[in-house]
């Protein structure tokens, strides 16, 4: 380092690791100041995305070998535009959901939230920030069981057996993940991607790796025809953990996916992206129609989650030809996914707060009574629908654009599809909000910063119809996708 | 040493098919009971494989850990399971616990064979000679404070991937305490014999678990084998029904379980407010910076397993005040 | 090299046998079992395959990723216990509500 201290020598890749382990473990020593300490570390991590953003902007992509062993001995950090993206991701929906959840929690509930939520966060950015194949195993491990515990968090049958079978999903992916990263390293001799990513070789081990490390990882994302276990987990679960779930653990599988086809699995394509396009086509369809079906609000929000996903997989069969333009669409609906659905399920939670329930047919007038909460849901559901202007509306163009230059009528039919049917669920529900109910029932009432950071998360994903140019500038930082220029 | 080579291959070839053997009939089982004692031998057996593997640090860890402390816990719960179960009045439930797989089923079976086949014929495509990072390691050994080259991966070279296994443990055990019953003071008083194997196995073991500590850094040892085995003492006085003093379980025995993963980030942030990067070491200093970290590590573990065990939150714990 | 890749095999057939218990046994401490014996599957694929050059100095890697995930699956399965057992005292049954899987 050099001789003197400046603002960009401050580490801050590192803090985004550091701060909210270490703050989960003192709210752990001391319940009481949880609360608080939580909130600060919240703040603190978005300060330092944008720090780190700063710093990327003018030095390029931010590399840190951990106990200054470079690879192939030791573990590397790295960070590019996408790395930064999901950062970013993170940050934003953990302010948002640390400060719905100060109001959200009573104080027994709250002392056992706020360290694992500052664990999870700690888990998310070491997993976006890493660059060595079992490093991410760890991470993903220790996102999977913070996640499963703060599920867990909602007493009651539905959590428990939706947290069983998420631990069980989870751990059943881990471990094919993990068997191909023994395959991986007894190949090729390195854990770390970019030199993995030099020295492939198309051989079966290498095949048999990218099976089973693509088959853990849908599965722990969520794809069809393996979703079984995100309704009932997403759905029964607290609402601020529903909204880290949606928004962020499901998009980290789907990101080391994407890094390890990127850099070292692309180069096989064959029918493999033919496949997942595949499937995410049916995901968008069967998660479209079951939302439909649903009569309550979060199992409703829960398989929109399973259609959205659905769109991140359809970029794979694309990205072959028409290259940039398809990822960039992924990054950016993973982003205004992560911002949108969380808005979501807060507004479903203040529903359910306000309610005591969260049947769609019963929502008694809520527009007139919860017009921020409403306002945040249709916000939301603007950019999940994808119409303009929104983050949303801005990926599915892109992505509309690329399946229609290569002549992709079947993936731009699906897509148009299932935009419609999501114009019907959540027109349905704000059908529903409109009118009375049948029969009265008594309400709560919602403390303001709960509505408000629903609000401010939706309207994030509303302004990112406008950044597009700006965003997609960071999302190049780096290179990530292998080619020249990103832009629609 | 033909005799030898055939020897040895027999016997290998013996363990091999005794693993696949005492794995089938653990989870085949009809009784869960001796399903779980058949999965401590499993982890017996492997323990032997790792030796045969010249892995003596795994085997340490593994029947420690995965033989030892994993039976422990399958077993306390089948235990409450059975309690729970037979609370309800249903004495047909145990059948529930029967082996319950339908033979008819064939996909799984298909899907089985399968992906054995495709993984069997990648891994036999391998290339015979290694590639690996064997002579990275010994190269860099010499200044990574340790002779025990495993030590130094965990706790120099990919000490980072330590730090977050160390908060792996703490996750599990904030999710077990938030699920978990409460557990009240005072339990049952045990007979004689575990009162006394307790009284007298619980101090060797505490001193096997600091020679463990200490000789890892140049033979087969270390923070999670020394972590373990003082689990197992923490274990055995539990079951002999000790349980420690009200004023122990709140801030002190949250300590000892943050302690770890504690110092781990503390030492980190050291490193980088000295200008180096994350977890650096100078080599001057590695050696001591290793006990350390391994010191504060088999207290964390050993808690930390003992408390996974206990299956719930001390009743004095001051969550609440 | 025989030995290397003997329990390699030995690993495959592990992993395997573990998936199949895993997806036809509707018992969760069953299921949990059978994630145990997965994963001792994949920890000897990782150490077996790292011994195919004997002669070559010892490759602590693969030794040190199989101990961090022995104790990342003690604790998996510790949590995955305590749920199991917290699921079976609100319903009776350890095993989840309709299981319908594949």
């Amino acid at each position: 380092m050099g001789a003197e201290f400046t603002f960009t020598d401050i580490p801050w890749g590192i803090n985004l690791i550091l701060v909210p382990l270490a703050g989960g473990m003192v709210c752990f020593l001391w319940p009481r100041m949880a609360k608080a300490l939580g909130l600060s570390s919240a703040f603190v991590v978005v300060l330092s995305v944008a720090g780190l953003g700063w710093r990327m902007q003018g030095y390029g992509v931010y590399r840190h070998a951990m106990g200054g062993w470079g690879a192939p001995l030791g573990i590397e950090l790295y960070a590019d535009g996408l790395s930064l993206l999901m950062l970013a991701a993170t940050a934003l929906v953990g302010l948002g959901v640390s400060v719905y959840s100060a109001g959200y929690f009573e104080p027994k509930q709250s002392a056992r939230f706020w360290p694992l939520w500052l664990v999870l966060m700690a888990a998310l950015n070491a997993l976006f920030l890493s660059a060595d194949i079992f490093n991410l195993y760890v991470t993903l491990e220790l996102m999977g069981l913070a996640a499963v515990a703060l599920v867990a968090l909602a007493s009651g049958r539905d959590a428990l057996s939706g947290a069983m079978r998420y631990l069980l999903a989870t751990l059943l992916g881990s471990l094919a993940y993990l068997l191909g990263v023994a395959l991986l390293y007894h190949g090729f001799g390195s854990l770390d991607i970019a030199l993995l990513a030099e020295r492939v070789a198309p051989n079966p081990a290498l095949w048999a790796a990218m099976g089973l490390m693509t088959a853990g990882l849908a599965l722990k994302t969520a794809l069809f025809p393996l979703p079984f276990w995100l309704p009932p987990a997403h759905a029964s679960a607290p609402a601020p953990v529903s909204a880290l779930l949606s928004a962020l653990v499901v998009k980290a599988s789907f990101y080391i996916l994407l890094r390890l086809w990127l850099e070292i699995f692309g180069s096989l394509g064959a029918g493999v992206d033919a496949l997942l396009g595949l499937l995410g086509a049916a995901a968008v369809i069967w998660g479209s129609l079951h939302a439909l079906l649903q009569t309550r609000l979060k199992l409703l929000v829960a398989y929109s989650t399973i259609a959205q996903i659905g769109y991140l997989f359809i970029a794979f069969p694309l990205a072959a030809a028409s290259g940039v333009s398809a990822w960039a669409a992924a990054a950016y609906l993973a982003l205004s996914h992560a911002l949108a659905k969380a808005a979501m399920f807060l507004a479903a939670g203040n529903l359910l707060h306000f309610g005591g329930h969260d049947r769609i047919a019963d929502l008694d007038r809520t527009v007139q009574r919860l017009p921020l909460t409403m306002g945040a849901f249709a916000l939301a559901g603007v950019s999940s629908m994808g119409l303009p202007p929104s983050g949303g509306f801005i990926a599915k163009w892109l992505l509309l654009q690329a399946a229609l230059a290569q002549g992709r009528w079947d993936l731009a039919a699906v897509m148009i599809l299932g935009g419609l049917l999501a114009v019907g669920y959540i027109f349905k529900v704000l059908g529903y909000a409109f009118t009375q109910a049948t029969v009265l029932r008594e309400s709560r009432a919602v403390p303001a910063g709960m509505e408000w950071a629903a609000l401010l998360l939706a309207t994030g994903a509303i302004l990112l119809g406008f950044l597009a140019v700006p965003v997609l500038a960071l999302l190049g930082i780096g290179d990530p996708f292998g080619t020249g220029e990103i832009g629609p | 040493m033909e005799a030898v080579n055939l020897m040895l291959w027999t016997f290998d070839t013996l363990l091999g098919l005794g693993l696949l053997w005492v794995a089938w009939r653990t989870l085949a089982c009809a009784d869960l009971f001796k399903g779980i004692v058949l999965f401590v031998a499993f982890g017996l057996l492997m323990a032997l494989a790792w030796v045969r593997l010249d892995a003596p640090d795994i085997a340490l860890a593994e029947a420690a850990i995965g033989a030892g402390v994993t039976g422990a816990l399958l077993m306390a719960a089948l235990a409450r399971l059975r309690a729970s179960e037979t609370d309800e009045g249903s004495a047909g439930q145990l059948g529930s616990e029967g082996s319950d797989a339908e033979p008819s089923q064939w996909l799984p079976v298909v899907i089985l064979l399968v992906v054995a086949a495709g993984l069997g014929h990648a891994l036999l495509s391998l290339p015979p000679e290694a590639v690996g990072l064997g002579a990275e390691i010994a190269a860099h050994l010499d200044i990574s404070g340790v002779s025990n080259p495993v030590t130094a991966v965990l706790l120099n070279f990919r000490g980072y991937d330590t730090l977050l296994e160390m908060v792996v443990l703490f996750v599990a055990l904030l999710g077990v305490w938030s699920l978990g019953r409460e557990i009240e003071q005072g339990a049952s008083a045990p007979g004689p014999v575990l009162d006394t194997l307790a009284r007298i196995l619980a101090p060797v073991l505490i001193l096997v678990a600091a020679y463990l500590l200490w000789v890892g850094a140049h033979a087969p040892g270390g923070a999670f084998q020394a972590g373990s085995v003082l689990g197992a003492a923490g274990l055995l006085l539990l079951l002999a029904g000790w349980r420690p003093r009200a004023d122990l379980t709140a801030r002190p025995l949250r300590l000892a379980l943050v302690a770890g993963p504690g110092t781990f980030v503390a030492v980190a942030v050291v490193t980088l407010l000295t200008g180096a990067w994350l977890l650096e070491f100078p080599p001057k200093h590695a050696g001591t910076l290793i006990l350390i970290l391994e010191a504060t590590a088999t207290l964390s573990i050993g808690v930390t397993l003992a408390a996974l065990f206990l299956g719930g939150r001390p009743r004095h714990d001051q969550e609440l005040r | 090299m025989n030995t290397a890749f003997l329990y390699a095999l030995v690993g495959v057939g592990l992993f395997s046998l573990g998936l199949y218990a895993l997806i036809v046994h509707a018992h969760l401490l069953r299921k949990i079992l059978a994630i145990n014996v997965m994963g001792s599957g994949v920890f000897l694929v990782l150490v077996a395959l790292a011994r195919r050059s004997r002669d070559a100095p010892p490759d602590a890697v693969p030794q040190a990723m199989v101990i961090t995930g022995i104790v990342v699956a003690v604790s998996a399965t510790a949590l995955a216990l305590t749920l199991m057992l917290k699921l079976s005292g609100e319903t009776g049954r350890a095993e989840l509500p309709d299981d319908r899987r594949n």
